[in-house]
């Protein structure tokens, strides 16, 4: 008896809590207004050292207005934008890679004289590929600490983008994704996410068709489950019925990582198909290639971009893929062309690191660099370098990309301003150098050219929606 | 007689969780001082002078926040949900002596059932947008029902042959993420779903009667959402803590510690074998369940794979690490393994920043960036030898669980208990 009158009383005292906490909504809305005034009185004040310190440097009007936010050393003139990046988890070989090009882009912006007298520095923190450290890295970039930032130029992971996309929307911060997922462009999803390129959709239904004016109108299609494997095939299945092709094996979601692929491989070989859309990882691509070139599959081998790996290309297999394997990506590649965006990106790392190995990522290094470098300038020439600021940037500018991938703008229609155009490369094994150093001039990965910028028909006349559907 | 140490006088004072005055008292200091770790109380705000060149300190001295500023108060928050799971993994494991390395599955199911009851549904994704005291409490029941049903195996398997039929459950677990009903509730694999809020409500109304998931005002504090979830989190692992405790000294505590020591001996003296075996998978998934709900709580994301083999070891090593069949070693095993890694990376973030006098040379002799002699590398290229701090940290983890097991298997409680008898025998060593 006497226990359960303290187990009343305790409820009691915790109802009473509740009690006090109950017009929780209308004190909240209070503080959101205080802080807001506190915010401005903060901006003011920094805007008031701003003008102390522009009697003894050169006085610029530009500067003292200047509205800013956390992320910005108003006093130093430096802008913080944070990577929250895979260093150690899943896809760290890949995204250590873009990280490195990334910090050598902003070296070099630096040494130039920064963004229009800003000195950018990027905060760079582990994810490990996984969501609650993700989560963890995400309340430091978006405090007000010295790791706050105002704008992520690298979110690695679909999963861990889609978890802090709802925490973007309240911060007013903008993030690039390192996932080329079709839902980022949906604002019910992602709507500050700001998804670079073409997507994975729109990647199959250029590759299939291109593929299929090659090589023939029967199709397998086999992928990973998931954002990534699902929305390829779902593309490729997109251009299959356009184009009237025949799907002799549907192995959306069939390969999973780490499992005996022997059905799959199987399966593809007993189907004729002329040729093979693959939606994988490289060591999966590997393995079905291996299997059912073993089983007796001749035809040809596509897929979209992370499927590949040049790395590939020092197995046995590299016969098979020499013969039988188009490359499908986003952007040129390392050496390719003769744009100033490569040229750009060519001899910065060159000077910046020169015993670094040449690397098709880099250009995606640039291409987060490009976006955040244009957004920000945008921001500071709109003299609002806050969050919100460099957010309503982003929306009103169109990225120049300098012929490294399709120029690119998110304010407005999705429809408008998703990402069509996709390239095609032949594999070339003898054309591929793997030690070559970004300072050797031949260094190539071994590609030639086929088609690009490509915009299928399909891709073109496609009304944007989420190809693989997540909610 | 009163107040001589280790004598009693009744089964009751034998058993209780704090026998003595100065217990309580500490005991009590320390919740309270866990409500207040996520302010800023401070102790000395400034500079202080003459002790400028000491961490921490010398940047001033806040009493409570230096586990819960922003920083850190995820990190906190992720012990007290672990806490929980690892009270239930050491109900079943060190009490009843079930070795299990499923227990990542039944926080799996727990995860996984409360998405399904309180989220909102979509046209991929099954949901009910049920408020949080029928997900909750549902996502425990769920995993216990499912413990229950693993459960007959533990009565004809012993040790490692039980370790192995568990440790398929999280491969079962993983890949039933990937089916079609799997994906209905779990969300598409590699991407997940959004998990549902922790705001309490009566029903499915608008404005909810605790709002946890925005800034706002409790009584005298401006507080965070993740200070209140770090509040609501400690309150349940509070919560559960008593009741772990309360179990172990139940009748059906003895009984588990009787099947645990010779179950054949247990049978004997009475004890029903399976119903006990039952109960303890039941009662140790129910708080992996709701350990389960919380992470995706935490999180905010469900991801089917989060509940996979590395959650599993890191039970183990929580517990192996904490000391096996204690709860205190549940809760130090937990703070250990969540919070060392956060330790380790700090400090090596600090070291980094070491360029002179003793620091800067130890800093230079066990870092580096690529060449020198360091056995850390500090730049974002990482891949292979030398290893960056992250791939150290799991070294670490295994190098402990080693060494616990052949050192110390009593763990870091058995550490404790020798340190305070040393004390309190003190200056005689027997």
């Amino acid at each position: 008896m006497r226990r359960l009158r303290w187990l009343l009383a305790i409820l009691l005292a915790f109802s009473l809590i509740a009690a006090a906490c109950g017009d929780d909504s209308d004190s909240s809305t209070d503080t959101a207004a205080d802080d807001t005034a506190a915010d401005d009185t903060a901006a003011d004040d920094t805007a008031a050292d701003d003008t102390a310190a522009a009697d003894d440097a050169m006085a610029d009007d530009a500067m003292a207005e200047m509205i800013t936010g956390p992320g910005v050393d108003a006093e130093n003139h430096v802008i913080r934008i944070g990577l929250n990046a895979d260093l150690s988890g899943t896809f760290a070989a890949l995204t250590t890679v873009i990280v490195e090009g990334q910090l050598a882009f902003w070296e070099r912006v630096n040494a130039e004289g920064g963004i229009d007298g800003w000195t950018i520095e990027p905060v760079v923190l582990d994810n490990a590929y996984d969501v609650p450290t993700h989560l963890e890295n995400y309340d430091k970039f978006s405090g007000d600490g010295d790791q706050s930032v105002v704008l992520l130029s690298n979110s690695t992971g679909s999963p861990h983008t889609a978890a802090i996309a709802e925490a973007l929307v309240e911060d007013d911060m903008m993030a690039i994704p390192l996932s080329w997922y079709s839902g980022w462009a949906d604002p019910s999803i992602g709507q500050n996410v700001f998804e670079v390129q073409a997507n994975y959709c729109v990647e199959a239904m250029n590759g299939v068709t291109y593929m299929s004016e090659q090589h023939g109108n029967k199709i397998a299609i086999v992928g990973f489950p998931g954002d990534y494997g699902e929305d390829g095939a779902l593309g490729a299945k997109l251009a299959a019925e356009a184009l009237g092709l025949e799907i002799v094996y549907d192995g959306q979601a069939q390969v999973i990582p780490g499992a005996d692929q022997t059905p799959v491989t199987t399966a593809i070989a007993e189907s004729g198909a002329d040729f093979v859309w693959l939606t994988t990882g490289p060591t999966q691509t590997a393995e079905i290639v291996g299997g059912a070139v073993g089983a007796g599959y001749t035809g040809q081998w596509s897929g979209n971009s992370p499927s590949w790996n040049p790395a590939l290309l020092g197995t046995p297999l590299a016969e098979v893929f020499d013969a039988s394997y188009t490359h499908s990506t986003y952007s040129v590649l390392w050496g390719i062309g003769d744009s100033p965006g490569m040229n750009d990106l060519i001899s910065t790392m060159q000077e910046y690191r020169p015993d670094a190995k040449a690397d098709d990522v880099y250009i995606i290094s640039w291409i987060e660099g490009l976006i955040a470098q244009q957004t920000l300038a945008q921001a500071i020439s709109n003299g609002d370098i806050s969050r919100a600021g460099v957010l309503a940037a982003a929306n009103e500018i169109t990225v120049d990309l300098m012929g490294l991938a399709p120029d690119q703008n998110w304010g407005g229609d999705p429809n408008d301003s998703v990402v069509r155009g996709t390239f095609l490369y032949d594999v070339d094994a003898s054309l591929f150098t793997p030690d070559g150093l970004v300072t050797d001039a031949d260094a190539n990965r071994g590609y030639t050219l086929l088609e690009g910028d490509y915009v299928s028909p399909t891709a073109e006349a496609w009304q944007y929606e989420p190809c693989f559907k997540a909610s | 007689m009163y107040k001589r140490p280790n004598l009693y006088t009744s089964y009751e004072a034998e058993t209780q969780i704090l026998p003595t005055w100065t217990q309580k008292v500490l005991m009590a200091l320390f919740v309270l001082s866990l409500f207040l770790l996520p302010f800023q109380i401070p102790v000395f705000n400034d500079d202080i002078p003459g002790l400028s060149w000491l961490p921490i300190i010398g940047d001033g001295m806040p009493l409570f926040r230096f586990l819960g500023d922003g920083d850190w108060i995820r990190s906190t928050t992720t012990v007290l949900m672990l806490v929980v799971a690892a009270l239930g993994l050491n109900l079943l494991s060190g009490v009843a002596g079930q070795v299990s390395l499923g227990h990542a599955f039944f926080m799996g199911v727990g995860a996984v059932t409360a998405t399904y009851l309180g989220a909102e549904s979509g046209s991929q994704t099954w949901g009910h947008s049920l408020p949080i005291w029928i997900w909750l409490p549902g996502a425990g029941i769920a995993a216990a029902l499912v413990g229950m049903l693993v459960s007959p195996v533990a009565v004809r398997l012993r040790g490692l042959y039980l370790a192995i039929v568990t440790l398929g459950l999280v491969f079962v677990g993983v890949h039933m993420g990937n089916t079609t009903w799997g994906r209905k509730m779990a969300g598409p694999p590699a991407l997940g779903r959004k998990a549902p809020k922790l705001d309490i409500r009566l029903w499915k109304e608008e404005t909810p009667l605790i709002d946890i998931s925005h800034d706002g005002h409790w009584l005298w504090f401006d507080v965070t959402d993740n200070q209140k979830r770090y509040f609501m989190y400690l309150i349940i692992a509070i919560g559960f803590t008593l009741l772990a405790k309360n179990i172990v000294r139940s009748r059906t505590g003895r009984a588990l510690q009787a099947i645990r020591d010779r179950d054949i001996a247990a049978e004997v003296m009475g004890i029903a074998e399976f119903r006990y075996k039952v109960v303890a998978f039941a009662i140790s998934s129910f708080f992996a369940g709701i350990a389960g709900a919380l992470f995706v709580g935490l999180s905010g994301q469900v991801l089917a794979t989060d509940f996979g083999l590395f959650l599993s070891v890191e039970f183990i090593a929580i517990l192996l690490i904490g000391g096996a069949g204690t709860t205190s070693g549940a809760l130090i095993g937990t703070f250990f393994v969540v919070m060392i890694p956060h330790f380790v990376e700090e400090f090596t973030v600090w070291l980094g920043k070491q360029e002179s006098g003793l620091t800067g040379t130890f800093s230079d002799a066990i870092l580096t960036s690529g060449g020198d002699q360091g056995i850390i590398n500090t730049s974002t290229v990482t891949p292979g030898w030398t290893l960056s701090v992250f791939d150290w940290n799991i070294v670490l983890f295994g190098v402990l669980i080693i060494a616990f097991l052949i050192f110390e298997p009593l763990g870091l409680y058995g550490v404790w208990v020798r340190t305070r008898n040393y004390w309190k025998r003190w200056p005689f060593s027997y």
